[in-house]
């Protein structure tokens, strides 16, 4: 079939339009604040065999194991796939990325024939296993740590299986997780309704040829990106600190990457071995991380299908700490992502200077639950608020402030104070810009936040889960680091608990204040070159101390 | 002569359209003076006046106006300039970076370089403020006054014009916030002040706070001009009734748009979907979808009985929660600029040649190939009657700029290009149709397409087929459409509560009470803008989600249903809204249900004018044919002969076969060979899809009807 190349830009416009339109879907509908406030999910779109035609990405980490995962649900069911079938997965052992990240299925049909699929992905309030919300720093196996679900499908032929669909949910502890996956395949009925019309007015052959063709369009685009790098090998490496359960416990993400022409390899087989803790990565979290990493350092503008990660290649040796075996707890590998991506911007600072950013502000976040005294119910809340420190400068451009984890890149948003009031007992008392927490550079890092909320409920418990309270976000050619993460607990009666960066803690009671402080992103250069008239409004504004700008930047 | 006028001051062009009973409307356009808008305003009237039948002197003209109605982007343009008044914002102590933060997002995920919006209240003139409401609104801690005064005097010092008050949880008790505006209206009379409650009583911090410090922003401006307009239209002799168009599709008195200067950030555009749907009327249906393509963007709202509304409305990254029409604009004008990606894919915009340097060929520097420079290689232009023949356009420029840039590149002949470029155009325009329609879960193959603005009649037919759309309209004045709108707007004002309740357990009492409220608050200020008792009604539509869900599904609730007190009707109405929206609903579950806002939209009837009815002239439009041209025609892919018409002598009822091109001054309307045309009533160019007839029967049995008789 000949090739319409006008057609191939509709064809790109419209898969985009379809995924987005199915991200509002599950953004307006959801009830748990993960997703509908913080839009911690992913909507896709996939060939017959499952290759990615468009995702709308707002948490990039989920975003690269909705295609492997398609596939391997494709090879799994063989020819037992039909109109109306929809499955959910979240099996980690299986391409998943993080037991609480469950994603729905649904295939496209058109004159009988799989054409498609639609998914989305999004993170669950709760998932089973030992703890409320899924993050067990006491976990070592899968089974303390979540319900496994592997390919399953819970409508079969547009037929509810109600007894897979009650045993999955016997498991759940919340309610709201039912209305969730409804959400869920609500948006990708939407995304299906679309698929259809446009093989309606294209035919079949068509869309497989166009597709094709922007599949090797896409992939050109990429490959002319990376051939911009200079050819070499280039190597890098990042940290974690603890693993939940070892005092003291400290890994290495070891990065070697290749550069060969159109071609680009990233090989860990250096890093260190995985841990006896949850604080280990899934193989698709991990390539996850690396693939969003490597996208910000290149046209932000290429489509989002198979043919951009073709150029890719990506080894992570089974038994590392970025790919952990059967049946190893993996909740925490979503948050490897930090380290990772440090450990890709220092490999390659030294050969593309204008193109990296110096260190983002690690996570460090909490998780609360408890039961609402007021309204006599349950509530769970990730503190998205607090765990938004600021993003590492570049060459020319000031860090994002208060935009979070590089695993989001700024695709999740913090709760709305007045929604969190209600949605959770507790009373916001501070969440401001934090003073001098930007890495200091000609390019400054993005600011972190301080957090302080009074808690509302007896019996509140903890979850904290996060890094970046042993080594701040790095600065690069002569810029200064980030701040430090901290989380600080005082109770009632004075006593003050400092969890560890993986904790769980019990029994807090009504009164204590919570304070957390998340850290600035590095700078890039020398300070003392920093624009005067930007510093003078900076210290004007109480971002930057006089003392500091004193005796730092030289002003 | 009692005269009704349309003003719409857009970015290049301030259009006129004038309206007495009985005759036909006049439409005039004159170049906007952006430094000062009421420049062009009195210019263009004085332009006017000569052109009346009889010619009037321009005070007998100003004289003779009942009521002006005038869209301006003054608020608009001050916001995307930022350069609005030197504001302050007082606020809950610890809470003051909200505004800056915008909940933390960066809208463009990848791209580093990206940088976070400046806000409009720098950090160190937003200031804490000491006093705490719980969510259910009871004082946690007392206002501190020692803070607000602290807060006036640096206000003071720092010779600030506009302020901002706006607190944590006041949606549930306005009573810190009345206290602070009550000290900051003695110590700072001058000042223009915004209280968050007064203006958007509902839930959510970050929208209240950012859309109050947008009113605060551009409220100084905003004033500002109306003065002066005020004035000089008085000067001129004008004594009629001068109202503004507001973002939501209704007008307001300048006394009202004072205060609530934020309600004209939509103004200039929001006259279009009500215009649309006149002309769908027209037609019998009271549903349509309105296009506007003018020189740089593409405007694309739906109407069903009413335009549809949304409150997340976003200016510049900014967030303004009031009720504003659901416009969807694109990047997609005649001045869009074509270039390649660095895959080679086409795309059109949303870079645009504006006016200056403008499309290749305008032949005023402009080297970079546009759509219009693709319509005059395709042949929907023609070179010698541009404007009226006002502007000479160069083909070979056009064919120039589309060669270097487009054709070569690509491998294709300078006509493929253009085609293409024209094909990717329609299919953005086209997404811009489906973000809402079928974004909001509407068919676009149900409504009527109203393609108005100077470039929007050449690519509707292509947009239509993309869509599947049957029927389209190119209204008689399609390039002032919304100034034609203005003419037709009621004053609208709208008032919101939050209001959080179970549906199964509402009290009902408290409800009547509190919409009592907002009625008698929609009573004072229609009964202040003269609107008689019997022109005033009221619609109130409520926010409702199933509990535990985060975001509200708004829908209209008849008043019978509340007087009823019929929940299960309400449940409803909002389980069929769900699943039209989302794919799925509750209702078999029988999910409970919670009401979070009820709104009150109170609106007072104004005259109405449209265009004077044209009587029958025939179903031939032989005598309005002009020549033949060679243009492109998408559905065959190739170049064909095509008849060309003078749209100014086209009458009521005259039928043209597709494919074909109606010329007019102000714009040319391609019919593709899809689609045959009759003009209707009003004059308006209605297309319809061949084979089709059923939608115009009425229309094309006319002459049938007649000889029968």
């Amino acid at each position: 079939m000949k090739i319409d190349p006008i057609l191939l830009s509709v064809y790109a416009r419209t898969f985009r339009s379809i995924t987005d339109e199915m991200s509002i879907s599950v953004q307006k509908t959801t009830c748990s604040p993960i997703l509908c406030e913080a839009k911690d999910y992913v909507t896709g779109l996939y060939d017959a065999e499952g290759r990615m035609l468009e995702q709308t990405e707002n948490l990039p980490i989920l975003a690269f194991s909705l295609a492997p995962v398609c596939k391997y649900i494709r090879n799994h069911f063989g020819d037992d796939i039909h109109p109306g079938d929809v499955i959910f997965h979240n099996d980690v052992f299986s391409l998943g990325n993080q037991n609480n990240d469950v994603a729905v299925y649904k295939p496209v049909f058109f004159e009988n024939e799989l054409v498609a699929w639609t998914a989305v992905k999004g993170h669950q309030a709760d998932i089973g296993g030992a703890v409320a919300g899924g993050y067990n720093p006491n976990a070592v196996e899968v089974w303390q740590e979540a319900l496994r679900i592997p390919p399953v499908k819970v409508y079969e032929k547009g037929k509810l299986r109600k007894d897979v669909w009650d045993l999955i949910f016997a498991n759940i502890r919340f309610d709201i997780v039912q209305h969730d996956m409804k959400a869920q395949m609500g948006a990708c009925h939407v995304g299906d309704r679309r698929m259809v019309e446009l093989l309606k007015k294209y035919g079949r052959k068509n869309f497989e040829a166009h597709k094709s063709a922007l599949f090797e369009a896409t992939r050109k685009m990429m490959e002319a990106e990376i051939a911009t790098i200079p050819n070499g090998t280039y190597f890098g490496e990042g940290s974690i600190y603890y693993d939940g359960r070892h005092e003291g416990s400290k890994f290495k993400v070891r990065v070697d990457i290749t550069v060969e022409d159109k071609r680009i390899k990233f090989d860990y087989s250096k890093t260190d071995p995985q841990s006896n803790g949850f604080v280990n990565g899934t193989f698709t979290s991990s390539a996850s991380a690396t693939i969003l990493t490597l996208l910000q350092m290149i046209n932000p503008d290429i489509p989002h299908n198979e043919g951009m990660v073709e150029p890719i290649e990506i080894v992570i040796p089974e038994g590392t700490i970025l790919n952990a075996g059967y049946p190893k707890a993996t909740t925490f590998g979503n948050h490897l992502c930090p380290p990772n991506a440090d450990a890709i911007q220092r490999a390659l600072a030294p050969v593309m200077p204008e193109r990296v950013t110096a260190g983002w502000n690690n996570l460090l976040c909490s998780l609360t639950t408890g039961i609402d005294p007021q309204k006599n119910d349950k509530y769970v809340d990730i503190g998205f608020m607090g765990l938004k420190g600021g993003s590492g400068a570049m060459l020319g451009t000031d860090g994002y402030d208060h935009i979070g984890m590089i695993d989001a890149s700024g695709g999740v948003l913090d709760q709305d104070y007045e929604m969190f009031e209600q949605q959770t007992p507790h009373r916001l008392i501070k969440h401001e810009y934090l003073c001098d927490s930007a890495g200091p550079g000609e390019w400054r890092g993005g600011l972190g936040v301080e957090t302080i909320f009074e808690i509302g409920s007896d019996n509140t418990q903890f979850v904290t889960f996060g890094d970046g309270d042993f080594e701040p976000a790095f600065g690069l050619f002569g810029g200064g680091s980030g701040t430090l993460n901290s989380i600080r607990l005082t109770y009632p009666d004075g006593k003050v608990v400092v969890p560890r960066n993986k904790d769980l803690i019990t029994n807090v009671p009504k009164g204590t204040i919570y304070h957390q402080e998340a850290g600035g992103g590095g700078g890039y250069g020398d300070p003392h070159k920093r624009d005067r008239v930007k510093l003078r409004a900076e210290v004007r504004d109480g971002v930057i101390s006089a003392a500091a700008a004193q005796k730092i930047y030289g002003l | 002569m009692s005269l009704k006028i349309g003003i719409d001051v857009g970015g290049t062009f301030t259009d006129f359209i004038v309206s007495s009973a009985g005759r036909e409307t006049l439409i005039h356009k004159v170049l906007s003076t952006p430094d000062d808008p009421s420049v062009a305003v009195l210019a263009g009237l004085e332009e006017i006046a000569p052109k009346l039948m009889p010619p009037a002197d321009i005070r007998e003209f100003m004289a003779s106006i009942d009521a002006i109605v005038h869209g301006t982007t003054v608020a608009t343009n001050t916001t995307l300039t930022h350069t609005g008044a030197r504001s302050a914002l007082l606020t809950t102590s610890g809470l003051r970076d909200a505004l800056e933060m915008r909940r933390g997002i960066r809208e463009r995920q990848y791209d580093n370089r990206y940088t976070n919006v400046k806000p409009l209240v720098p950090r160190y003139l937003r200031i804490g403020v000491g006093g705490r409401l719980d969510r259910n609104g009871a004082e946690v801690a007392p206002l501190s006054l020692e803070d607000i005064r602290r807060a006036i005097d640096l206000c003071k010092s720092e010779k600030i014009e506009a302020v901002s008050i706006c607190f944590m949880n006041a949606f549930a008790n306005p009573a810190h916030e009345r206290t602070a505006e009550d000290l900051v209206r003695k110590e700072l009379p001058e000042a223009y002040l915004t209280v968050s409650t007064k203006l958007l009583p509902t839930i959510r911090f970050y929208e209240r706070v950012s859309t109050t410090v947008l009113n605060s922003y551009v409220g100084p401006k905003l004033n500002h001009y109306l003065s002066r307009l005020v004035t000089a239209l008085k000067e001129a002799g004008f004594d009629g009734v001068l109202l503004i168009m507001q973002s939501n599709g209704g007008v307001m008195s300048p006394q009202v748009a004072r205060e609530k200067a934020a309600l004209t950030l939509l103004s200039g555009p929001a006259g279009g979907p009500g215009a649309g749907l006149f002309y769908a009327r027209a037609l019998g249906t009271d549903r349509c979808i309105t296009t506007d393509m003018g020189g740089t963007s593409f405007e694309a709202s739906v109407a069903i009985g009413s335009p549809a509304t949304v409150t997340d409305g976003e200016i510049a990254r900014h967030k303004i929660a009031l009720p504003m029409l659901d416009i969807h604009t694109i990047g997609a004008g005649g001045g869009s600029i074509a270039w390649l990606d660095d895959g080679g894919l086409l795309r059109m915009g949303p870079q645009s040649a504006g006016a200056a340097p403008g499309p290749a060929c305008y032949g005023r520097g402009g080297t970079l190939p546009t759509t219009t420079d693709a319509n005059l290689v395709l042949g929907y232009l023609d070179p010698d009657y541009f404007a009226g023949a006002k502007m000479q356009l160069d083909v070979a420029a056009a064919a120039r700029a589309i060669e270097t840039n487009i054709a070569k590149p690509m491998g294709l002949s300078v006509e493929a290009a253009a085609a293409g470029m024209y094909r990717v155009a329609c299919n953005n325009m086209a997404q811009g149709v489906r973000e809402v329609t079928i974004k909001r879960g509407y068919d676009p193959r149900e409504f009527p397409l109203i393609a108005a603005g100077g470039a929007g009649p050449m690519h509707s037919c292509l947009i239509s087929n993309e869509l599947e759309i049957p029927l389209q309209v190119v209204p008689k004045s399609a390039s002032v459409l919304c100034a034609f709108g203005m003419l037709l707007s009621e004053l609208k004002h709208d008032f919101m509560r939050t209001f959080v309740a179970r549906l199964d357990a509402l009290d009902w009492q408290r409800l009547a009470a509190v919409l009592e409220e907002m009625h008698s608050e929609g009573e004072q200020v229609l009964a202040e803008e003269r609107i008689p008792p019997p022109q005033r009604r009221y619609g109130v539509r409520f926010d409702c989600r199933y509990v535990k869900q985060y975001h509200e599904v708004s829908f209209d609730v008849p008043w019978q249903t509340i007087e009823r007190r019929d929940m299960a009707a309400i449940g409803r109405i909002f389980h069929a809204e769900h699943n039209r929206l989302y794919g799925y609903s509750m209702e078999v579950e029988q999910a409970p249900i919670e009401l979070i806002n009820m709104r009150l939209q109170a609106v007072g009837a104004t005259e109405q004018r449209g265009h004077a009815e044209e009587s029958y002239h025939r179903s031939s439009a032989a005598h309005a044919a002009k020549g033949r041209r060679r243009m492109y025609i998408p559905e065959a892919d190739s170049f064909q002969s095509v008849q060309t018409y003078d749209g100014h002598r086209l009458r009521h009822g005259n039928q043209i076969e597709g494919p074909a091109l109606i010329e007019t001054v102000t714009t040319a309307v391609f019919i593709s060979a899809s689609f045959d045309s009759v003009v209707d009533r009003y004059g308006s160019f209605i297309l319809y899809r061949k084979g089709r007839e059923d939608l115009v029967r009425s229309l094309l049995a006319r002459e049938e009807a007649e000889a029968t008789a």
